[in-house]
């Protein structure tokens, strides 16, 4: 960070309060996992694990995000790695695509499908680090959040992607994520590089095994230069009981444009942590979300928006659906700097409780040091339109197939919003088969 | 584009003195400054209290020890010594007066400066005033018209001596004195405040009111409002305050408790102007207050704020739901200027069925001032059918000032619908331009515009105080604001 730019209000928690008791916890966990994991070392993250406060209620941050989970139930690290035995390297059905395949946070080079072409450089972070294609440099995101250095510290894997000025990816590069088996720490850091006026898509896709325990750490850094266009699809669908936090901290340049779309389908523990910077003019960001947890899930969106320079727009619109005993929070932060005029933010939230026992908790915030500005929030919390099921029923259409076309044209745009479309579909088709219904159209119950 | 003469009128603004700058030389009975025990014991003796008064002062002191002062809002001062307070000061006339005449003339003339001269508000606008200087109450009005119908109002210390039983059972029930930091610390320490009791059935005749001024050079003023309505009544209740002009900064630490019984009413409106601190953001009051109210069924609370002044704001009126059908509402306009910085905002708790709440707060930021919405909206599992709107607009002057919403939206009932919306922008120069086609210049396009901007909650005070507040927005944001 240039001195200019400290010389700015900061953003990100400004007094940080440590906990005795979590803190005791956190570092044990660190203590443990460096036991398992002797090998992985470093300096400026070990710094930060000690002065930076370990997550518990009392942090603005965490206010309604239990973490609990983490401190029992991965370290015990039963998951010997296993081939892909059983595994489908390939998520999503009749797609053409590259593809890494990563197992409890190893990659599997036998699965996998790099893209080969000149201007495009694809592996395994590993061998970029080894190679000194790559220095691991800790952003802002690990500079505030806890897990994220300990992501620094521990991620040992993960996928690298560079494209060169002006080369356009020509087929969508899947990064797939498979958890499985009992209590294990799973570190996963992707680093992917969009040059000037190149283009690239990206889908990250995780699922876990109906036995997997653990947590998975993914922090994905990303920098999109001067005219560059990149969108990333990021779809979380994992069975059994695994504890889920993915972290993006991407740096935009001037007239660059970032899309990010974020699908949950199921998930016990479920936290995304979007952290976009802006910082050449021009920029544009869009971010959407849809969530639609049961049971007793938890799903998790926090997003920040730092608008570091003039003229630049976001976009957010981030919708849930909470059934059963299922819990949503929703945390969107548009951040707009002294310098950053004519900015145009915009962000929406909308969330529907469909049970007695679900519970929401939203959060937008607008933080806005500059004048020439339009910036606007909406949320909303409620329940489907009274008006709008009457009208269907009165048209004989039965109450349970009249609320999954309100689900349906509740969460279509976020849903049609996906880059790549058999991505879109894949999606539908696994919240079918979540939430019981035949066909996303005809659905016998909800 | 850059509207014509902005700078000039922004240079304007930020020179403009305070207007209430003066203090009044009445020797007074004051306390060493300091917290402790003793002072607690030597605050209540000279009160007279009863011992299990003194006993909730001695446990929520007890309490505030362990305290730590909130860090978490959007704030930046140096927190003040409170061991350098000091917690008592009262004027030295202690007899018990028939009429205005018997007052002292100086402080006549410090209310006339202040324009809520006793007699005219007694004569034209049928306010009854409770004049609080410093600590102790020393002017009542209208009391003997009032008591025909049953109403009491008095100082809170009266009150105590008068009406123990209503003081005892609702003091601190609305905000327990472990609550927080400052309302522990203004249970330990509070010296006077008002008390206000309608009866049954009673439509309160007129609007109850009560001046504040901060007085005594170094010492905090600790205020405790209790307005209780019972079943079926209706209350309006006016709250203002001017402060004179101190380079060192003051401590304000109110709290305000309402109990809306059933299908009673209650509307209360502040009007508040603590002196801001000057242009460089040296001196001012620091306003710390805590406000809540707690709606039984069918009942109503309003709270309407306009606040232009004071260095640090803190302050969150709050509705507790808690009877079927009740409602909470809030109405805020928030002006800062120069470097003042104010965090306000509302909580509504909902706890009955078919509560609604209704949340409009408009901020106005100028000069090199913070000014930040934080709200909260819980909605109870038991809280079928509960309904909340929340609008909170915020309006930047300068490219220096901040603006920000920090909404906290919490639902645990599927019946529920919850709004939230928030702008933020600055005057749109086409509305300027409008305006300037026809003939009205910038500065009164301005004036035209903020006034509609924040009409939605000027037009909820009562007359008297609508015309204090476009004043005192006049005066806040003098030449950008007409």
């Amino acid at each position: 960070m240039s001195a200019a730019v400290k010389s700015q209000p900061q953003l990100g928690p400004q007094r940080l309060l440590a906990h005795p008791a979590s803190q005791a916890k956190g570092l044990e966990l660190d203590r443990q996992l460096q036991a398992m994991f002797p090998e992985r070392t470093n300096e400026a993250a070990d710094a930060l694990l000690t002065t930076l406060p370990v997550p518990h209620r009392r942090l603005e941050r965490w206010k309604y995000t239990g973490v609990n989970g983490f401190w029992a139930d991965c370290t015990r690290n039963e998951a010997t790695y296993s081939d892909s035995k059983g595994l489908n390297p390939m998520p999503i059905p009749g797609l053409e695509a590259y593809l890494m395949v990563f197992v409890n946070g190893r990659y599997d080079a036998t699965c996998s499908n790099l893209p080969v072409a000149e201007g495009v450089s694809c592996m395994p972070l590993s061998v970029a680090e080894k190679t000194g294609l790559v220095d691991r440099v800790l952003t802002d995101m690990e500079h505030t959040d806890w897990f994220a250095a300990l992501n620094g510290k521990y991620a040992s894997d993960g996928a690298f992607l560079s494209i060169a000025d002006g080369v356009i990816l020509d087929r969508p590069l899947v990064i797939h994520h498979r958890q499985q088996g009992q209590g294990s720490a799973t570190f996963l850091r992707h680093a992917l590089h969009v040059g000037k006026h190149a283009e690239a898509q990206v889908v990250t896709w995780s699922s876990a095994s109906e036995d997997a325990t653990g947590f998975v750490n993914v922090l994905t850094t990303g920098s999109v230069h001067d005219g560059g266009i990149f969108r990333l699809d990021k779809v979380q669908d994992e069975a059994g009981a695994v504890h889920h936090l993915a972290m993006e901290s991407i740096d935009q340049a001037a007239n660059s444009q970032f899309c990010i779309h974020t699908g949950t389908i199921q998930g016990l523990w479920v936290r995304n942590d979007l952290f976009i910077r802006l910082n050449g003019s021009g920029a544009d960001t869009i971010l959407n979300g849809a969530f639609l947890p049961s049971q007793s899930e938890m799903v998790d969106n926090h997003t920040t928006v730092d608008h570091r320079m003039p003229h630049c727009t976001s976009s957010e619109s981030y919708k849930g659906i909470l059934y059963d005993r299922s819990k949503g929070i929703f945390n969107g932060k548009v951040f707009v700097r002294p310098d950053a005029q004519q900015t145009n933010a915009y962000q929406q939230n909308a969330n529907i409780l469909a049970s007695r026992e679900a519970v929401m908790n939203a959060k937008p915030e607008l933080e806005i040091y500059a004048d020439d500005v339009k910036c606007s929030h909406g949320c909303t919390i409620g329940q489907f339109d009274e008006a709008a099921l009457f009208y269907a029923r009165s048209r004989g259409i039965g109450e349970a197939e009249a609320k999954s076309m309100l689900v349906h044209a509740f969460v279509a745009d976020i849903l049609d919003g996906f880059g790549v479309e058999e991505v879109a579909l894949e999606v539908r088709h696994r919240l079918a088969e979540k939430h019981g219904w035949n066909r996303w159209d005809e659905p016998s119950e909800l | 584009m850059a509207y014509d003469g902005k700078d000039k009128v922004l240079e304007e603004v930020t020179a403009k003195a305070y207007e209430f700058g003066f203090t009044t030389d009445i020797e007074s009975d004051k306390a060493p400054p300091g917290l402790s025990e003793d002072i607690i014991r030597f605050i209540s003796d000279k009160k007279n209290e009863p011992e299990w008064l003194l006993k909730w002062r001695l446990d929520a002191f007890a309490v505030w020890q362990k305290m730590e002062e909130p860090e978490w809002p959007h704030l930046n001062y140096t927190q003040p010594d409170y061991q350098a307070i000091s917690y008592y000061s009262a004027p030295k006339q202690k007899k018990v007066l028939g009429s205005l005449d018997e007052v002292d003339p100086e402080l006549l003339r410090t209310m006339e400066k202040l324009g809520i001269s006793l007699e005219e508000q007694k004569r034209l606008s049928g306010v009854a005033v409770d004049f609080v200087m410093d600590s102790v109450s020393v002017a009542t009005s209208f009391k003997a018209k009032l008591g025909e119908l049953g109403i009491i109002f008095c100082s809170l210390s009266e009150a105590v001596q008068e009406h123990p039983e209503l003081v005892k059972k609702y003091l601190g029930s609305i905000v327990p004195t472990k609550d927080n930091f400052f309302a522990a610390l203004n249970s330990a320490v509070f010296t006077d405040g008002s008390f206000c009791y309608i009866p049954k059935g009673v439509r309160c005749p007129m609007e109850l009111s009560t001046y504040f001024r901060i007085n005594e050079s170094g010492t905090g003023q600790f205020e405790r409002t209790l307005v209780i309505a019972d079943k079926g009544s209706y209350v309006s209740y006016l709250e203002g305050c001017t402060a004179p002009q101190r380079d060192e900064n003051q401590l304000h630490a109110a709290v305000v408790e309402l109990i809306a019984l059933d299908e009673s009413e209650i509307k209360y409106s502040t009007v508040q102007n603590w002196y801001p601190g000057d242009a460089e953001g040296k001196g001012g009051i620091y306003n710390f207050v805590t406000k809540r109210g707690i709606c039984h069924e069918r009942s109503k609370i309003s709270w309407t704020q306009v606040e232009t002044g004071s260095a640090v704001t803190w302050k969150y009126p709050s509705c507790i739901l808690k009877g079927d059908h009740s409602i909470g509402e809030f109405y805020s306009v928030a002006v800062t200027n120069n470097c003042q910085q104010a965090d306000t905002g509302t909580k509504m708790i909902h706890l009955g069925r078919n509560t609604h709440s209704t949340i409009i707060s408009k901020g106005i930021s100028s000069g090199r001032s913070q000014n930040s919405y934080r709200g909260l909206v819980q909605i109870m599992p038991s809280a079928e059918n509960a309904r909340n709107f929340s609008q909170c607009d915020s309006l930047l002057m300068t490219d220096t000032s901040g603006a920000h919403t920090f909404p906290y939206i919490e639902v645990k009932n599927p019946s529920a619908k919850v709004e939230h919306e928030a702008t933020t922008s600055k005057i749109g120069e086409d509305q300027i331009f409008y305006c300037l086609q026809r003939g009205i210049d910038a500065e009164q396009a301005i004036s035209l515009i903020v006034n509609g901007y924040a009409k939605d909650v000027l037009n909820q005070l009562p007359m008297e105080f609508a015309v204090e507040a476009r004043k005192l927005l006049a005066i806040s944001l003098e030449g950008s604001v007409g």
